[in-house]
């Protein structure tokens, strides 16, 4: 056996391993873009199928031959889109701001006091959540017409005042709060609201923005309780708008993509101006 | 279900009280809330159905008309709720399929009692009997016909041309479809066939005229039987099957059938003649559209069924149902019926208007495509709703059946069929 003393022993390998490293990361990488492009292609075709004509809307080509805005002009002429924009907007902060609020007051209780039957209405309130809206859709609705509520955004924002999911999420974020600081605070002389909202909440603000984003998202998409609500699109929603453009005489594809995408810009913004936030509150809660 | 059928109970014991006490006129302010599903879309249904509005609304100062939009696959249940919630629910633009349950559910009013029967016949003259026999349950107009249409083939003249076939004479049998499919699909690579028949918004509409042109039917006569297992009615599945297995026709959803036949590459589209503005928009500087008569089983007649609505009175109120039936007579007048045909695209009840310039005479010169669904309008037959509260489920059922015999990879198609017929007919009450 002969050694060849002009090529260190080792050399070879770890070369081979660097190549082999290169050629994973860049097929990593290759692999990375082509799952990129899947999953923006659809918005992309969506802004770009907004802007073809009636007689282009089925074009197979990546670009249309002369985009204009037309199908826009119409969208926002047909159905009140501006009007839906904003209702959409106020009730989605209307309803996270709610469900915060409630879901902290409901997790310091949780967290902090053994009651007498705390451990059974934590129990029914985790229930809630497997629930489907579908079930409670009717008994709500009945309860909202009660309360001459028909047609209005607060019905929209009612049944969402508190949730399962935004009170359970900040349980096991306070129950995990180090108590020895509560302790701290308290011997400091601090009651209850001073606590929670001095010590409790300032800490946990990861948690309650990766909640609020959660919640946002989930109230801007929502359609089937708007849809049994709405009784003029003046009082409704944008899924609601979105949805006009499909009838039963034929869907309009060109209005319904300009409209798709007024109606996405805003979670799109929140996507790009909020992308570690939004991936971390995903990790956090689970995907939704 | 116990409050609903509550409500139902009050309303028909009202009606029994009110029956023929409409006053002759609306003297005093009165609002009305009319459930409407073109109201919930954006385009022409909804501009007409509103034009319409204001136009009885000004010449009727003494009634207001606030409309309530709903599409149609959730219209049901909005009234169901809103009766039970205490909402006035006055006229509705009920789904033909659902006409049996708002009669028994929904507190749907007969117009012969609550109508003059004079009035009702005064109106009624001119309309096509068939058209009108539509809304009928049991001999009593529970609904009026209001925006209906027919299955026509549309076909696309090009690729008629690029397979070798004559435009001009488009197939008239299910078996021509079939000869003409197999050289299209031979010659271009195109689909031949897309049809409604068959997806979950697809109803059972187009199905019924389909076994019913074979002399089969999927409910007997007086909708107690089911018979969608019976030999005409399999026989007309297997045809289907056959056009399957030939790939002239594949299984696909009822949108992509719609959007593939509007983007140019469909040959033939059976469909509701309701898509008629939809495809002419698409066809315009694309390829020619033209449109012929449903597609007969050899020599056997054409029996198409509608799609579409009534319209439906559900107050209990006299003066509302005054108010109603006055909106009801302006909706089908030579008037109404020219704005449905032209700026919706529904057929008219009345067929004196179609030539008449005063009204469709100068449309229908204009657009030839109609001329089929016009056609169809005097063998047109009803299309019958299903029985009871579980009328859904029995359409459902009977539908899965149908596409599984069609498509599916068993050949037993009476047998599947069979067994279907067997398990909707424990849900017919």
């Amino acid at each position: 056996m002969t050694i060849d003393a002009s090529f260190p022993p080792g050399a070879v390998p770890r070369k081979r391993r660097q190549t082999a490293a290169k050629w994973e990361t860049g097929i990593g990488h290759a692999l990375m873009i082509f799952v990129s492009l899947l999953c923006v292609f659809p918005i992309y075709w969506m802004i770009v199928t907004s802007l073809r004509s009636e007689s282009e809307i089925f074009s197979t080509s990546l670009w249309p031959n002369a985009a204009d805005l037309e199908n826009y002009r119409y969208a926002l002429s047909a159905v009140p889109m501006v009007r839906m924009l904003v209702n959409t907007f106020i009730i989605s902060i209307a309803v996270t701001v709610l469900q915060i609020l409630t879901g902290i007051l409901a997790g310091y209780a949780f967290s902090r006091w053994k009651f007498r039957g705390s451990a059974f209405i934590y129990g029914a309130v985790a229930l809630t959540w497997l629930v489907p809206l579908q079930v409670v859709m009717i008994p709500n609705y009945l309860l909202v017409a009660r309360l001459g509520m028909i047609d209005t955004l607060g019905a929209l924002i009612l049944p969402h005042f508190a949730s399962a999911f935004a009170i359970l999420l900040l349980v096991q974020a306070m129950r995990s709060f180090p108590t020895e600081v509560i302790e701290a605070a308290r011997m400091d002389g601090a009651g209850h609201a001073e606590i929670l909202w001095q010590v409790v909440v300032p800490n946990l603000r990861g948690t309650i923005a990766s909640l609020a984003i959660l919640v946002f998202i989930s109230t801007w998409n929502e359609y089937f309780w708007p849809l049994l609500l709405s009784r003029s699109p003046e009082n409704s929603v944008v899924q609601i708008g979105l949805q006009m453009f499909i009838t039963a005489e034929g869907t309009q594809w060109g209005p319904l993509m300009a409209a798709s995408t007024m109606a996405s810009l805003p979670i799109l913004l929140i996507y790009l101006l909020l992308q570690r936030q939004v991936i971390a509150s995903f990790m956090k809660s689970g995907l939704r | 279900m116990k409050t609903p059928i509550l409500a139902a109970a009050v309303a028909l014991a009202a009606t029994a009280v009110s029956a023929q006490n409409m006053p002759e006129e609306v003297t005093e302010p009165v609002t009305i809330t009319f459930y409407n599903y073109n109201l919930s879309s954006a385009g022409n249904g909804a501009d007409a159905t509103k034009k319409m509005i204001a136009e009885f609304e000004e010449a009727n100062p003494n009634i207001k008309v606030e409309g309530v939009p709903v599409s149609a696959q959730n219209l049901v249940t909005r009234v169901q709720a809103d009766i039970v919630a205490g909402q006035s629910v006055d006229l509705s633009q009920m789904v033909f399929s659902s006409l049996d349950f708002a009669a028994q559910n929904l507190g749907a009013q007969a117009l012969e009692d609550i109508v003059p029967a004079e009035e009702m016949a005064e109106h009624f003259e001119g309309m096509v009997p068939n058209g009108l026999a539509l809304g009928k349950l049991d001999g009593k107009t529970y609904g009026l016909a209001y925006t209906f249409s027919t299955p026509v083939l549309f076909y696309n003249a090009d690729i008629f041309r690029e397979a070798g076939l004559d435009p001009e004479n488009p197939p008239k049998t299910w078996a021509e479809i079939k000869e003409m499919g197999l050289q299209i699909k031979e010659k271009t690579g195109k689909l031949p066939l897309a049809t409604g028949i068959f997806g979950p918004s697809a109803l059972d509409w187009l199905m019924q005229g389909v076994i019913r042109s074979n002399g089969g039917a999927v409910i007997n006569d007086d909708r107690t039987q089911m018979t969608f297992a019976e030999p005409e009615a399999v026989e007309a599945i297997e045809m289907l099957r056959d056009l399957a297995k030939n790939g002239v026709m594949q299984n696909l959803d009822l949108t992509s059938q719609m959007d593939t036949m509007a983007a140019g590459n469909v040959a033939m589209y059976l469909q509701t003649s309701a898509l008629q503005g939809f495809l002419v928009n698409s066809a315009e500087g694309n390829f020619e559209l033209r449109a012929s008569t449903m597609p007969s089983f050899g020599d056997k007649p054409v029996r198409p069924n509608n799609s579409g609505s009534a319209l439906v009175i559900h107050s209990t109120d006299p003066v509302k149902q005054r108010a109603a039936w006055e909106l009801m007579k302006f909706l089908t007048s030579k008037h109404g019926y020219t704005i449905i045909t032209s700026e919706i695209g529904y057929l008219p009840l009345r067929l004196d208007i179609v030539d008449d310039p005063e009204y469709l005479g100068n449309w229908v010169k204009e657009h030839p495509l109609v001329q089929p669904n016009l056609d169809q309008l005097s063998v047109l037959e009803p299309w019958v709703p299903m029985p009871g509260p579980n009328y859904l489920q029995i359409q459902v059922s009977m539908m899965d059946a149908l596409e599984e015999a069609t498509f599916g990879n068993n050949d037993d198609v009476q047998g599947i069929l069979s067994a279907a017929q067997e398990q909707a007919q424990n849900l017919i009450p």
